[in-house]
């Protein structure tokens, strides 16, 4: 029997239509057991498939917008077709709706690529944080400084309130990362923004995994200071590297065994199949790292040890050596302004994006928060507006890839979302103005084509099941004569 | 007559000036802002004066009047139709009381033990060299409030202060601006476990201070729970009407915080108020003010599971005064305390909150909450001119304050960051000398 098992390098080419909700996705239960017996490297296997299936959607013709298209472009009066949950049209010509289409007029209104939230926490950081939380928080798995084996998708709360307001927001896809205290934290997941009852359910179909690394003060405090390794900025870095020296012996045990020769398998190691996979360029790096001086380090490391690193997550001195960003083909993952909560981020500047920008690396700008996370086209606005002011000439329809087209790049996935160019994912945002603004709001919401929430219209407002029933739904009792 | 006439660019540029060699104040000069969009907060909606003529005096707002032409012998700046508003207070930071949030060494906003519990007192450790405060400026934030996190007392946090945020000199403006306390979610463990307790533990505090008598030497005839420093505290507290700042999100926290207000006669206001837009009518009633924060739409806690996006909107329509504050994850708290509040407050208007409404949650309702209105929130005769000319509308966070004056001498707009952006501005890339030759 041939297994139908999906390699994330393969998937790239897999269209979501082509997917389907119970498709190629579905590999065999016991992929593990048997994965010895099929002579598949075991961190080729993909045991967590995606179950996603667009939402019912309609033929959707936006017309008279303002269309930021992510790719570079500003149209003014443009008319945007999604058909069978693919952009097929953007122009300024007119283009005919199809029969059984909804026309959407967007005079006076702005669209944009659907956003694209690269490191966020909503679900392995969720709402409500509990006391439990405070105790043990499912975003780290704090035991083990190296902990490539976990997957931030099997702490996800997939009933977590903070997806349903980033999808106000306008974000149709997140990457959930574990959190910063390990060295190596585990797999990052791609998600739809869809509402679902299961993880897999809103697991984005092919997307390569990450893995989350990060560097200097969170790993040395959190492990230092219960007197384990590492508790120091150099403890940090061996550790990278012996791990490194491990997985690559690993690896290669692996790859003469598939080749043939050896016939007996190497043990399986769930914490080497990640890093092989690293090795293998199959799952993405994702550094969190925030001083010049640490990420030029670890430029090195990669390079010593034989990877990519895809981003550095918060780099807040990227600024300061941005050529490296460019010689390394590496993003700058970064917030608009945020500094001085300790000392690694110090020389936080609102200028960090855009000096990045201009030297000609990638830039994206990022939440790691469930508030952030809803408003980060205003991100974009306000690095935007640091950039103008020191002499840059930045225009929006640049300033919005931070959000979208680049933030595609850092997952991977810029082949299919990202943009408004035909043939992408139909991922789109109808904004009631200039999404630069404080006062615009997300009006419609498209994954895939499906209209994911419309502010004008409850029945497209999902709300988690959590939040049933609660206050924030409920009516306020009306307040008596004495106001008791 | 010969007025000293300055472009706006060129008073910016004297701005920077000022940052590398501060000038003396001529305590005597007169200094107009012409054709400026005044938002003087003299009247409910927010005083609005349309290509007006502000006129300062010795520092302080003498007039402000449309189409005036400037007194003879001021120094004019033309603000070129660019909308002006008083300087910009937010109502809940720790300015001047941290520098890098995860020292412990630059933290001294809170008290981990020893005898201090209502009796701690902010105004001691303010540091007016504090890296943030030319921050804050440089966005247009003239004042504080600056509060206490943590006492060793449960309950009570111990006194906060105002700040005028100015370059050098002394920062406090007024001393015990109110007596903070916290009740509910995570505080509860310091309470014995129950707010229930937390609740009555205060009131018991109140009882005390109540009948504290400070002139006796005899003790008091029963168990005092509260120390001779916080008893002290609380008892100056009720003999000058000081508002009592009280941190908590549940509406039954909220209901009880206002019971305990009456009962007490304590001047109120709600800090956080998640779940505030719930009894927004009690607290109208009630005269209670409440500190919130836009941001805060998510069910983050127990405590905030009524929490919305539009609880500024909701409670400004029932009449609730109500001032920001935003947290950004702690981190806008203080280190953007200017950029996040005008941001956050942009979101209320988002959401529903009037533009006008929104400037005086951002001036002078936070002035007459924490006791400063006599001299700081509006441009009337004789208040403090500090004011902020805008590039654009305050509420977008793309714009940013083209001049701030502080007692009418424009105050420098250099910062640590602005220090290190032209240190490493992409003009410097080809230079081969390494960044720090450079100024």
């Amino acid at each position: 029997m041939k297994f139908a098992l999906l390699l994330p390098a393969l998937a790239l080419t897999l269209s979501t239509a082509q997917a389907g909700p119970h498709g190629e996705e579905r590999g065999p239960h016991s992929a593990r057991e048997r994965g010895a017996a099929d002579a598949t490297l075991p961190w080729k296997r993909n045991p967590f498939p995606s179950t996603y299936a667009p939402l019912p959607r309609q033929d959707t013709l936006i017309v008279d917008a303002t269309v930021l298209d992510g790719a570079g472009h500003r149209f003014e009066h443009a008319n945007l077709l999604m058909r069978d949950g693919k952009i097929v049209a953007l122009s300024t010509q007119a283009v005919a709706a199809p029969a059984g289409a909804v026309t959407i007029d967007a005079k006076g209104r702005w669209v944009t690529p659907g956003i694209i939230d690269v490191h966020s926490h909503d679900g392995d950081f969720a709402a409500p944080f509990t006391s439990l939380d405070a105790e043990n928080s499912d975003v780290s798995e704090i035991s083990d400084p190296l902990t490539p084996n976990v997957w931030a998708e099997h702490s996800i709360t997939v009933q977590d309130p903070s997806f349903a307001r980033a999808r106000a927001g306008g974000v149709t896809a997140l990457q959930i990362l574990p959190g910063s205290n390990n060295l190596i934290g585990g797999r990052s997941v791609v998600l739809k923004n869809v509402p679902a009852t299961t993880v897999q359910a809103m697991k984005f179909p092919g997307a390569p995994y990450g893995m989350k690394l990060a560097c200097g003060e969170n790993p040395k405090y959190a492990f230092g200071e219960k007197g384990k390794f590492p508790s120091s900025r150099m403890g940090n870095v061996a550790g990278v590297r012996a791990a490194f020296l491990v997985a690559a012996e690993y690896r290669k045990k692996w790859q003469d065994y598939v080749s043939g020769k050896h016939g007996k398998p190497p043990e399986d190691d769930l914490k080497e199949d990640t890093l092989a996979g690293v090795l293998d360029g199959d799952i993405r790096v994702h550094w969190h790292c925030y001083r010049a001086d640490d990420m030029a380090t670890l430029f090195d490391v990669a390079k010593e040890a034989g990877f990519r690193i895809d981003a550095f997550h918060h780099a807040v001195e990227a600024y300061k050596i941005p050529q490296l960003f460019v010689t390394n083909r590496t993003c700058a993952v970064v917030w608009s302004d945020w500094w001085g909560y300790k000392m690694e981020a110090l020389d936080g500047i609102r200028e960090n994006a855009t000096f990045v920008d201009a030297a000609g690396a990638c830039v994206a700008l990022h939440s790691d928060s469930p508030w952030l996370g809803q408003r980060l086209p205003l991100e974009a606005a306000k690095a935007l507006a640091a950039g103008r002011r020191a002499g840059l000439d930045i225009r929006a329809e640049h300033a919005i890839a931070w959000v979208t087209l680049n933030s595609a790049k850092v997952l991977g996935l810029d082949a299919q979302i990202g943009s408004l160019e035909p043939g992408k994912n139909a991922d789109a945002v109808i904004w009631s103005g200039d999404p630069f603004s404080v006062y615009t709001k997300a009006d419609q919401v498209f994954i895939d084509g499906a209209l994911v929430y419309d502010r004008a219209n409850p029945a497209r407002q999902p709300r988690s099941d959590f939040e049933l029933g609660q206050p924030s739904t409920t009516k306020a009792a009306k307040v008596g004569g004495d106001g008791k | 007559m010969a007025n000293k006439f300055l472009s706006l660019a060129s008073a910016m540029a004297a701005a920077l000036a000022f940052g590398l060699a501060p000038t003396d104040a001529s305590a005597s000069e007169t200094v107009a802002i012409v054709h400026a969009q005044a938002w003087t907060m003299a009247d409910a909606s927010g005083g609005r004066v349309d290509d007006a003529t502000i006129v300062i005096r010795d520092g302080r707002y003498d007039s402000v009047v449309a189409k005036e032409p400037p007194p003879p012998g001021a120094r004019v700046i033309d603000a070129v139709g660019r909308l002006v508003t008083p300087g910009l207070m937010n109502a809940d930071t720790h300015l001047g009381l941290v520098e890098v949030s995860s020292l412990e060494e630059t933290r001294d906003h809170g008290v981990s033990g020893g005898p201090l519990g209502a009796a701690f007192d902010v105004q001691y450790g303010l540091n007016a060299n504090s890296m943030l405060l030319p921050v804050a400026l440089a966005d247009g934030l003239t004042r504080a409030a600056t509060s206490p996190t943590a006492a060793s007392d449960p309950a009570f946090l111990g006194m906060g202060a105002v700040l005028r945020i100015q370059p050098g000199g002394s920062i406090l403006d007024r001393a015990r601006a109110a007596m903070y306390a916290s009740v509910g979610g995570f505080a509860t463990k310091q309470g014995g476990g129950s707010r229930s307790a937390q609740w009555q533990l205060l009131r018991n505090a109140f009882d005390e201070a109540k009948t504290y008598a400070p002139s006796k030497t005899v003790p008091a005839p029963r168990d005092q729970l509260q120390n001779s420093l916080n008893i002290a505290a609380l008892h100056a507290m009720l003999e000058t009407h000081m508002p009592l700042a009280m941190r908590v999100a549940r509406e039954s926290d909220i209901r009880q915080a206002v019971a305990l207000a009456d009962d007490y006669r304590l001047p109120l206001i709600v800090l956080g108020g998640s779940e505030a837009w719930r009894c927004a009518d009690l607290l109208a009633a009630r005269k209670v003010a409440v500190v919130l924060d836009p941001e805060a739409d998510i069910p983050w806690t127990f405590d905030e599971l009524g929490a919305r996006a539009d609880n500024a909107a909701l409670l400004a329509k029932a009449g609730v005064t109500i001032a920001f504050s935003v947290s950004g994850n702690t981190i806008h708290l203080s280190h953007n305390a200017g950029a996040a509040v005008r941001e956050g407050a942009g979101l209320a208007v988002a959401n529903g909150l009037s533009f006008a409404e929104a400037l005086k949650a951002l001036t002078i309702h936070p002035a007459r909450m924490f006791g400063i209105a006599d001299r700081y929130g509006s441009m009337a005769r004789g208040l403090d001119a500090d004011l902020v000319i805008w590039s654009g509308d305050p509420l977008e966070p793309a714009s940013a304050p083209d001049l701030v004056l502080v007692r009418g001498e424009p105050a420098s707009q250099i910062t640590r960051q602005t220090l290190l952006r032209d240190r490493y501005a992409p003009k410097h890339a080809q230079e081969r000398w390494p960044p720090a030759y450079r100024p």
